[in-house]
């Protein structure tokens, strides 16, 4: 791949030329006019039909205009190529709010890859010397001095495991396993954090947090800083080096590092295996290994779960790429595609029909969910460069929990996490806001048949 | 006819009309709405574009812009398959009519559903489907879920009912149109303050007509009434295969001549020939070979009908009867008996055939990086011919020969559609579109056979032959567009 902004755009050039402004890509649904759903619901933020396709590009959504859905941007940065339209203050606000959610790519027939493309323009734009917008600046500030985003002390990174009796696995020299904290959980939601960490020492997995360890640089990939995410990436390679598998519990990062930094790298291959937390108790519970205690505070209650877009779609559409590359004949091979996509949705919902089972919550689906989840909000520089239009973005999901009278609305993503609690304050939707490992430990809910063999996580793990 | 490029001061004209959010001159806004595929391959950026959310607010706009003499390019939200009529040459104005998406009423008993200009496909399907589930509106088949109900009609299009009803112009009843002179004119019964818009023609010679195929050459459309239909819980998908185009025509033909019965059964009668399926996918992991088509069983030509009945019983009469015809005719009267097969389908193949909104014609750019519709009108008995005249001059400009082919009105006409899969990144396949586009088009003027969505140059020349119609139609684009503001050069009217 392309190492900078404009020659990966170049490289994009067969693919964004592909696209002919259909405007499939503005839907959820979009091949499935007759889906039957729950009708008409009035929320916080307005009023949807949730019944077959349901306009789910939350840019599109909030400025109207055809440049901030994704098929107007595929034509921006043809125009570009095309040389019509040159990089400046007025192309970066248009092509800037948008969460690169990647709804768009998961409803597009010719298969463009519109996050890679929206990311090449961004930085194709950083490139040209326009400058980042004011807040990205200063996230871009503080990541090089601290390390984080956040502006949190990178001595404090670890703080929180210290005050949780978690410090003996800072920088524990005999573990293979890392556990990657992510800036999110180690600086704002440290509970998720602790939750995480407790799951593995409960299920006796040795691991090391990486005393090293910064930003995954996932905001600055998004945004089009590519040098300073790939600043980041090289820190992070050093410090994780030697490691045989690291763990995640946020879904930004997991997917910043097992996707992008092998695109990203001299070396296309990362020296280490990665795996989210919820795809081990997933696997834990299917090979029987794992099941959850009854608990009175669960029994009856509406839980629903929000698919973070880095962990679901994210990694959906990478697979799919990579198996379209690889096919000799797409016409016999998607049927294969389509499966495996979907296996990869169920990770999270095995857990989820477990506890069904086990604790006697009742498990809903959101109307849009999977490969056609609506997004959190929080992603792509959207949640620190437009917090208002993020947070209404995240106050629509919430609508869509309480359309199913969800009362606890699970996720797996600190950054989502965030967004979507913040939001259900803000807007007072009345749900209960849980990261989905969270509340398994929270509420002390692990009951373990049979501890993992760290040989048996490296098998078949990629 | 030269026309004024719009500066600042025609902006805060704009501005002024729909308030700051909805009028903009941002480089990268107004280059958001090209579209150099499908329908066309002509398109230049506007230079502001506006997006009106009332009949009033387009009536200032063209009034303005008459006043100032800047062309303007009607968009209702992306017509069918992307963009169709993008502004050309000189720019000016576009607007964008996405926001006037209201489904205003649904009238079951008079069958019609009044909607906006920005109602897409998509949007009207699940509204009926959740509030009107016995009843489905004449939507464009093939035309992708954000394409509008209302491009598709003043684009002449195609509805999933076309087969059996006649063309999309032919299901809509009555409409409102703001014509650049500042007048809002009803159609149809319409016409009378006091009237339903339950009769597509009123008081005397009947205009809405006149505005079909306009394309926003003559007025902007702010309303129009749609019938609709019931959507009888019966359907299915019969197929044939065959050798070659002439038996898929003849067939058909012998099927829609019964008029009535099973010819208004089946409410859509459509096909192809095999590389139909295969520019769907990359070419380069597709087999080009016949042979594995066959292997899957597909024919080299096939044509499926679509049948909706209120029972199965009906349903299976008319299944009964299209396969009892077509097994005389390929015993009796086809040219290759032989190789005539009926083709089995899986219920997932029926299932996908007989969803609407549908994105079956988007793929086409995915064979490699781009495609054009050139579409064309022919006598029923005479589209076996197009398909192989077409499909040679497609080999021979070094394009795979994709053919779509289906009945309009019970094969009264057939609208034939070669599907010109090419690499937009370069620029030699463009000029290899024209050249194709260019000869084939001298050669089917002189057949008699019509263009359905005229490109704005190479098709100027079946204007020029039909002199004395073409003056009436600038006549008449002159009394409503006297400053000739209106999409100029669309359908070669100034």
């Amino acid at each position: 791949m392309a190492k900078t902004g404009l020659k990966r755009l170049e490289e994009l050039k067969p693919d964004i030329f592909r696209c002919i402004h259909c405007k499939a890509c503005r839907f959820a649904y979009s091949g499935e006019p007759d889906k039957k759903g729950i009708g008409e619901y009035t929320g916080k933020q307005g009023t949807v039909l949730y019944e077959g396709m349901v306009d789910a590009c939350p840019a599109g959504i909030e400025y109207g205009w055809e440049a901030f859905w994704n098929a107007g941007k595929m034509w921006i940065a043809r125009s570009i190529l095309d040389g019509d339209l040159e990089f400046s203050e007025e192309v970066r606000d248009v092509i800037m709010p948008c969460i690169t959610c990647g709804q768009c790519s998961s409803q597009c027939e010719n298969k463009i890859p519109t996050v890679d493309v929206i990311e090449a323009l961004r930085a194709a734009c950083v490139e040209a010397g326009v400058p980042m917008i004011e807040k990205h600046q200063l996230i871009q500030k503080l990541v090089k001095e601290l390390n984080n985003p956040y502006g949190g002390k990178a001595e404090e990174r670890f703080k929180w495991a210290k005050e949780a009796g978690l410090e003996k696995y800072i920088d524990n020299k005999k573990a293979k396993i890392g556990y990657f904290i992510g800036c999110t959980a180690a600086y704002r939601q440290i509970d998720i954090a602790i939750a995480t960490s407790k799951i593995f020492e409960k299920l006796g997995i040795d691991f090391t947090f990486v005393g090293d360890e910064v930003c995954c640089g996932s905001p600055f990939f998004r945004v089009g800083a590519v040098d300073t995410a790939q600043e980041l990436m090289n820190k992070n390679l050093k410090a994780f080096d030697g490691l045989d598998l690291v763990f995640f519990s946020c879904a930004g990062c997991y997917k910043t590092i097992t996707n992008d930094y092998p695109k990203w790298m001299e070396d296309d291959k990362l020296p280490f295996k990665t795996m989210h937390a919820i795809e081990l108790l997933s696997k834990l519970i299917t090979e029987e290994k794992l099941k959850f205690k009854p608990n009175k505070e669960l029994k009856g209650k509406v839980v629903t779960y929000h698919d973070p877009c880095h962990l679901g779609r994210h990694f959906a559409l990478e697979m799919e790429q990579k198996m379209i590359e690889e096919s000799k004949n797409l016409m016999m091979d998607k049927r294969k595609i389509d499966k495996i996509i979907e296996a990869w949705y169920e990770i999270p919902r095995v857990i989820l029909k477990q506890l069904e089972q086990d604790t006697g919550i009742i498990f809903k689906e959101m109307y849009r969910t999977k490969l056609h989840s609506f997004c959190c909000g929080a992603g792509g520089g959207v949640r620190a460069g437009y917090p208002e239009f993020s947070l209404r973005t995240a106050s629509q999901r919430c609508d869509e929990a309480n359309a199913i009278e969800a009362e606890i609305l699970t996720t797996e993503c600190p950054f989502c996490f965030t967004n979507l609690s913040n939001s259900n304050d803000q807007y007072n939707h009345g749900l209960k806001v849980w990261g989905l490992i969270q509340m398994i430990d929270e509420l002390d809910l692990l009951d373990i048949q049979e501890n993992p063999k760290v040989e048996d996580l490296l098998k078949n793990k990629k | 006819m030269s026309y004024k490029l719009p500066d600042e001061k025609d902006l805060e004209a704009m501005i002024g009309i729909v308030g700051k959010k909805y009028a903009s001159n941002n480089k990268a806004i107004t280059a958001s709405y090209l579209s150099k595929s499908v329908m066309g391959l002509e398109a230049q950026i506007p230079d502001i574009v506006v997006r009106p959310k009332y009949t009033e607010e387009i009536r200032k706009i063209l009034i303005y812009c008459s006043a100032e003499k800047i062309a303007v390019s009607p968009v209702s939200a992306g017509l069918s398959g992307g963009f169709a009529c993008p502004t050309i040459k000189p720019g000016g104005v576009m607007l964008d009519l996405s926001r006037m998406d209201r489904i205003i009423e649904i009238d079951t008993e008079n069958r019609y559903a009044i909607v906006e200009p920005g109602v897409t496909n998509g949007g009207l399907w699940a509204y009926m489907h959740k509030n009107y589930p016995d009843w489905a509106p004449p939507i464009a088949d093939g035309a992708p879920p954000a394409a509008t109900v209302m491009g598709d009609a003043i684009d002449r299009g195609f509805s999933l009912y076309t087969s059996s009803v006649g063309p999309q112009g032919d299901n809509f009843m009555c409409a409102e149109v703001v014509f650049p002179n500042g007048d809002v004119v009803r159609t149809g019964s319409w016409a009378l303050p006091t009237a339903k818009p339950f009769y597509k023609y009123g008081i005397g010679p009947d205009m809405w007509s006149f505005l079909m195929g306009s394309q926003g050459a003559l007025g902007v459309f702010t309303k129009v009434v749609v019938k609709i239909y019931p959507h009888p819980k019966f359907k299915t998908v019969v197929a044939w295969g065959m050798s070659n185009p002439y038996d898929m025509q003849d067939l058909t033909l012998e099927i829609g001549k019964q008029e009535f019965g099973i010819a208004h059964n089946t409410v859509m009668v459509q096909g192809g020939n095999y590389p139909l399926v295969m520019a769907r996918w990359p070419k380069d992991k597709v087999p080009h070979d016949y042979e594995f088509y066959k292997g899957i069983g597909v024919s080299p030509w096939w044509m499926n009908w679509e049948c909706w009945a209120q029972t199965q019983e009906e349903l299976d009469y008319v299944v009964k009867r299209i396969n009892t015809m077509a097994q005389d005719f390929k015993k009796n009267r086809a040219k290759d008996g032989d190789a005539m097969t009926p083709w089995e389908l899986h219920p997932k193949q029926i299932a996908s055939r007989m969803k609407k909104p549908n994105k079956i014609a988007i793929p086409y750019s995915f064979y490699e990086a781009g495609f054009l519709f050139i579409t064309w009108y022919t006598p029923w008995n005479e589209c076996g011919r197009f398909a192989e005249v077409y499909t040679a001059a497609m080999e021979k400009y070094g394009f795979p020969p994709v053919m779509w082919i289906a009945s309009i009105e019970r094969c009264r006409q057939a609208i034939c559609m070669p599907i010109v899969c090419f690499d937009s990144t370069k620029e030699e396949d463009f000029e290899r579109v024209q050249a194709l586009n260019q000869e084939t088009t001298e050669y089917a003027l002189k057949q008699g056979w019509l263009n359905y969505r005229p490109d704005p140059f190479i098709h100027i020349q079946a204007y020029y032959q039909s002199g004395m119609y073409w003056k009436y139609l600038r006549a008449f684009k002159k009394l409503v567009d006297p400053a000739g503001i209106m999409h100029p050069g669309r359908l070669a009217l100034p």
